[in-house]
C-alpha cells in the first residue's frame, strides 16, 4: 500500500466493506448454524428466571422485579460468544483450503481481511442482540435506563465479538486449524459461568468469588446490568463501552501480529 | 460344476440415481471371477447386495444356494468379505481384530488360538500384530483385511477393490495369496477392480461393467478376441521378405508394415504363432525379431463403451 | 466344509455384545484423549454450579445445606448424557468409515450388536460419574445415604447414558452421519435443564414447574441424588427405575427398528 494516505485508507474502508459483506452473507446463509446460538441463551434465561425467583428475595440480592432482568447482559453475552467464535473457524476454515492465500496475493490490504470477517460477525450479534432485547421486553423485563441503555447493550455486543473474534483469530493464525479454534468457544463458555453472568459474586464465596470477581466479564457485564436495573448512568455506559473496546483493540492488534507472524515465516 | 453365485436382473435405485441396471451373473464354484469396472460403475453396489448388505430394488440372488433376502443369515456364514478401503478399526490392534472377528462368527476360542497365528503368518503380519493398526501401511492393512475374511474360513470371498493404492509389490503379494486360496483351498473368489491386469492376472472369467450394467463377459482371452486378432510382426532379411510374406498370409490377412517386415492378423488367436514359426523355418526363412501384439482387455473397454479405462485416460 | 463348529444363539450373541463392548475399552485404552470431553464437561459443570449457586442453600426449603452434595449427581447425570452420546458417535463413526459392515457381515441377530454398544456406554459413564465426585469430595461433598447412594448414583448415570445412547444410535443409524450426534446431544442437556438439576421443584415457577413434573429425567435425578441429601427411601427409587426401565425399552425398540432398516 504505497498510495497516498487518504485514497489507501478509503480503498482499504471499501474492501473492508466487501469482505464484512461476505461474511453476513455466509452467515444469513447459514441462519440454521446462527439459531443455536440464539435459541441456547433464551432457553437458558427462561428456565433461571422460572427456577429462580426465590432467590430475589435473598438479602444482597439486587433489587428486581424478575430475574429476567438480571440475567439479560447474561443471555446477550452467551448468545455473542455463539458468533465470535465462529468467526475464528471461519478464518481458519479459509486457511485450511486456501482461500486466505488468495486473498493475500491479492492487493488487498492486511487488516481488512481481519476486520472484515469481524465486523461481519458485528453485525450479526448486534441483530441477534436486538432480537433478543425485543424478546425480553415482551416477557416483561424492563430496561431501566431506557433506550440509551439499550443501545450501549448493541455496542457492547458488537464490541464483545471483536474481543472474542480477535482472540479466535489469534489462534487461527498459530494452529491453522479449525479444531483448535473450536476448543476456545468451551473456554469462552466456561469464563461466562466463572463471572457475575448467572449470579450476584458478592453471594458468592471462597476461590471462585475471587474468579469470578477478577473475571473482566464481570467487570463488563455489571455496570451493563446496573444500566438494565438501576438506570443511566453515564459512568457505567463509559465503563461498559470503554473496556471492551479496549481489549478489542488489543486483540485485534493481536491478531494483526500474528497474521505478519504467519507471513514472515515461509 | 456347481454355480455358487447367481443373480438375475439385480436392480439397485439410490433416489434417481440407478446404480445397478439389471445385472445377471452366474459363477461356478472354484472360479475366480473378475468383475473389472471404472470407478461409480456399479461395482461395490453389486458386492453389497451379494454379501447382503443391501437389498435389491428388484430382481434377485443366490449365493452358496440361499437367498439374499431371505437366507442373508445363512450366507453371512459362508462367505468371507473384504469391502474397499479395508474399513479397520486404526486404535485397535492386529490380533485384538483378529479375536473380535473370531467372535462374531462364533468361532470357539481353541479353534481361533491355533488358526488366528497361522493366518497372520499367512499373510506375513506375524511381527506386526500387537501393533496398531493405525500405523501398518496401505498394503498391510489390505493383507490384514484378508486375513480378517478368512478367520472363518469362507466357501466364497468377496474382495472389493483388494489392491487399489497399492504398491506394486503389495500388490503382487496379495495377488499371489489369492491364487493360493484359490488352487489349494478351492475358494471360489468374486474380485472387484478397476485394473485391467488384475483381472487379467488372477480371474479366469471376467465380466465388465459400465453405469450399472454388463458390457461384456467371458474368459481374458475370449473378450480379447472379440476386439480382434492379435497382430503377429516379423522381421526378416530383405531376401527373404516376399517368402515370408507367401508364407505368413497363409494364416490371416496381412496388416500394413514397415519395409523389411511382415506383418498379419492372426485369426485364430495367439496359439497360432508356434505354427507361423514352423513353417517359415520349413520355408528356409531365418526370424531376425518377431512381435506379438495382443489386445488388451483395455481396448476391450474401449470398444465396448468407447472409453478408457484407469491411468490410459490421460492419454485419450 | 468350514472345520470350526459356528456356535449360535443366545451364548453366542452374548458373547458377541462382550467383545463389542470390549473393543470400545480397547480403544480408550489406546487414546484416552477420547475420554477428555467426557470428564471435562461434567466436572466443570459440578465446579461452576456449586460456585456459581453455593448461596442458594441459604434459602429455606432447598433440599440441602451443602451445595455439592445437591449439584454432584446433577453434574455426573449430565456427564452420562455425554458418555451415552459418545457411545452412540463411536457407532456413527464405524458407520462413516466402514468398520460397521464388519460388524453387520456376521450371522445372527443384530440384537447383539445393539447390547454391545449401550454396555460399552454404561461402563464408560462410570468415568465421568468418578471424576465429579472425586472433584465434588475435594469441595466437600457428603453421603449420608452410605454405599446404597453411591449405588443409585452409579445405577443412574449408567441407566442415563444407556438412555441417550440409544437415541443417539437411533439418530446414527438414520442419518448415518456424526454430526447429527449434536442434536441427541442438545436434547439431552435441554432436557436435563427442565428438570430439578439445579433447585428443587417446589422453586420452580409455572411451565417450568410443570415440564420437570412431566419430565421423567426428574424422577433420574430423585434417584440418584437421595443418598446425598438424606436417607435411602423406596419412594424415590422405583419411580427412576421405572422410569429408566421405560426409556431404554422404547430407545431400544426405535433403535433396533433403525438398525435393522440400515441393514436388513
Amino acid at each position: 500500500m504505497t498510495g497516498s494516505g487518504m485514497s489507501g485508507v478509503l480503498t482499504a474502508g471499501s474492501q473492508t466493506w466487501e469482505l464484512t459483506r461476505r461474511s453476513v452473507v455466509g452467515e444469513r446463509r447459514q441462519l440454521l448454524s446462527v439459531m443455536p446460538g440464539l435459541i441456547f441463551p433464551l432457553l437458558l434465561a427462561a428456565v433461571y428466571t422460572k427456577q429462580f425467583s426465590r432467590v430475589l428475595d435473598m438479602p444482597g440480592f439486587p433489587e428486581v422485579d424478575s430475574f429476567l432482568d438480571f440475567i439479560l447482559p447474561a443471555c446477550i453475552v452467551q448468545a455473542v460468544s455463539f458468533g465470535a467464535t465462529a468467526a475464528g473457524s471461519e478464518l481458519a476454515l479459509d486457511i485450511e483450503n486456501g482461500f486466505l492465500d488468495r486473498l493475500l496475493a491479492s492487493p488487498v490490504a492486511r487488516w481488512p481481511i481481519l476486520l472484515g470477517r469481524l465486523a461481519g460477525a458485528a453485525v450479526v450479534a448486534s441483530v441477534k442482540t436486538i432480537v433478543i432485547l425485543a424478546l425480553f421486553l415482551l416477557f416483561g423485563a424492563r430496561v431501566a435506563g431506557g433506550p440509551a441503555a439499550m443501545l450501549v447493550l448493541v455496542v457492547v455486543a458488537a464490541l464483545l465479538v471483536l474481543v472474542i473474534g480477535g482472540l479466535a483469530q489469534v489462534m487461527a493464525f498459530r494452529t491453522g486449524s479449525q479444531e483448535a479454534v473450536g476448543a476456545t468457544f468451551p473456554l469462552i463458555f466456561v469464563s461466562i459461568f466463572m463471572s457475575s453472568a448467572f449470579f450476584p459474586t458478592n453471594l458468592m464465596t471462597g476461590w471462585f468469588k475471587v474468579v469470578a470477581e477478577n473475571n473482566p466479564l464481570s467487570w463488563i457485564i455489571n455496570p451493563v446490568r446496573r444500566l438494565v436495573i438501576n438506570g443511566w448512568s453515564s459512568a457505567d455506559a463509559i465503563q461498559a463501552l470503554g473496556l471492551p473496546a479496549a481489549l478489542a483493540a488489543v486483540t485485534i492488534s493481536a491478531a494483526v501480529m500474528a497474521l505478519n507472524r504467519r507471513l514472515a515465516t515461509p | 460344476m456347481t454355480v455358487v453365485i447367481e443373480a438375475s436382473g439385480l436392480v439397485r435405485h439410490f433416489g434417481d440415481i440407478v446404480a445397478v441396471d439389471g445385472v445377471d451373473l452366474s459363477i461356478d464354484e472354484g472360479e475366480v471371477f473378475g468383475f473389472l469396472g471404472p470407478n461409480g460403475a456399479g461395482k461395490s453396489t453389486v458386492v453389497r447386495m451379494l454379501t447382503t448388505l443391501l437389498h435389491p430394488t428388484s430382481g434377485s440372488a443366490r449365493v452358496g444356494g440361499c437367498d439374499i433376502r431371505t437366507q442373508a443369515g445363512d450366507i453371512r456364514r459362508m462367505i468371507g468379505v473384504a469391502l474397499q478401503d479395508a474399513a479397520i478399526d486404526p486404535l485397535m490392534t492386529g490380533s485384538e481384530l483378529i479375536r473380535l472377528q473370531a467372535v462374531l462368527h462364533g468361532i470357539p476360542r481353541s479353534v481361533i488360538r491355533r488358526r488366528g497365528p497361522e493366518l497372520l503368518e499367512r499373510v506375513g503380519l506375524t511381527a506386526a500384530v500387537d501393533r496398531r493398526v493405525g500405523t501398518y501401511s496401505g498394503g498391510m492393512r489390505r493383507r490384514l483385511d484378508l486375513a480378517l475374511s478368512l478367520v472363518h474360513e469362507p466357501q466364497i470371498l468377496f474382495l472389493d477393490e483388494p489392491t487399489t493404492g497399492l504398491d506394486p509389490t503389495s500388490r503382487q503379494a496379495l495377488w499371489a495369496e489369492v491364487r493360493r486360496l484359490n488352487t489349494d483351498l478351492g475358494t471360489t473368489v468374486f474380485l472387484t477392480t478397476q485394473y485391467l491386469e488384475e483381472a487379467d492376472q488372477l480371474a479366469g472369467r471376467v465380466a465388465i461393467i459400465d453405469e450399472g450394467r454388463l458390457v461384456r463377459e467371458g474368459t481374458p482371452t475370449e473378450l480379447k478376441a472379440t476386439v480382434g486378432a492379435p497382430t503377429l510382426r516379423v522381421e526378416v532379411d530383405q531376401e527373404h521378405v516376399a517368402t515370408t510374406r507367401d508364407v505368413m498370409t497363409g494364416f490371416g490377412e496381412e496388416r500394413p508394415s514397415r519395409e523389411g517386415r511382415v506383418a498379419i492378423g492372426l485369426s485364430e488367436g495367439a496359439a497360432q504363432v508356434a505354427a507361423v514359426v514352423r513353417a517359415l523355418d520349413t520355408a528356409g526363412v531365418t526370424v531376425i525379431h518377431l512381435e506379438l501384439d495382443a489386445p488388451s482387455l483395455d481396448d476391450v473397454f474401449a470398444h465396448a463403451t468407447g472409453r478408457r479405462l484407469e491411468g490410459s485416460g490421460d492419454e485419450q | 466344509m468350514s472345520t470350526a463348529t459356528v456356535a449360535t444363539g443366545a451364548g453366542h450373541g452374548l458373547n458377541v455384545s462382550l467383545a463389542i463392548c470390549v473393543r470400545g475399552m480397547q480403544r480408550l485404552r489406546a487414546r484416552p484423549v477420547l475420554l477428555i470431553p467426557t470428564v471435562v464437561m461434567p466436572v466443570f459443570f459440578v465446579v461452576s454450579f456449586t460456585g456459581a449457586f453455593s448461596s442458594l442453600t441459604r434459602i429455606e426449603g432447598y433440599g440441602t445445606s451443602n451445595i455439592f452434595n445437591w449439584m454432584a449427581p446433577y453434574a455426573a447425570l449430565q456427564g452420562a448424557v455425554f458418555a451415552g452420546v459418545g457411545g452412540a458417535m463411536s457407532a456413527a463413526d464405524d458407520i462413516e468409515n466402514g468398520f460397521f459392515d464388519r460388524l453387520l457381515l456376521t450371522p445372527g441377530s443384530r440384537l447383539p450388536i445393539l447390547v454391545g454398544t449401550i454396555g460399552y456406554s454404561a461402563v464408560r459413564s462410570f468415568i465421568p460419574t468418578t471424576g465429579v465426585l472425586l472433584v465434588a469430595a475435594l469441595g466437600g461433598l457428603e453421603l449420608p445415604g452410605g454405599v446404597p447412594g453411591l449405588v443409585s448414583l452409579y445405577v443412574a448415570t449408567a441407566g442415563m447414558a444407556v438412555v441417550f445412547c440409544l437415541m443417539g444410535l437411533t439418530v446414527a443409524y438414520r442419518l448415518r452421519s456424526l454430526r447429527s450426534m449434536m442434536i441427541v446431544q442438545v436434547i439431552g442437556f435441554s432436557s436435563m435443564f427442565l428438570s430439578i438439576g439445579q433447585v428443587p421443584i417446589d422453586f420452580l415457577d409455572g411451565w417450568l414447574h410443570d415440564a420437570a413434573r412431566l419430565n421423567p429425567l426428574t424422577n433420574v435425578l430423585r434417584l440418584s441424588r437421595q443418598g446425598f441429601v438424606g436417607e435411602m427411601s423406596w419412594d424415590l427409587t422405583w419411580p427412576g427405575l421405572v422410569a429408566l426401565l421405560a426409556m431404554t425399552v422404547v430407545g431400544g425398540l426405535a433403535a433396533l427398528r433403525a438398525l435393522t432398516r440400515l441393514a436388513p
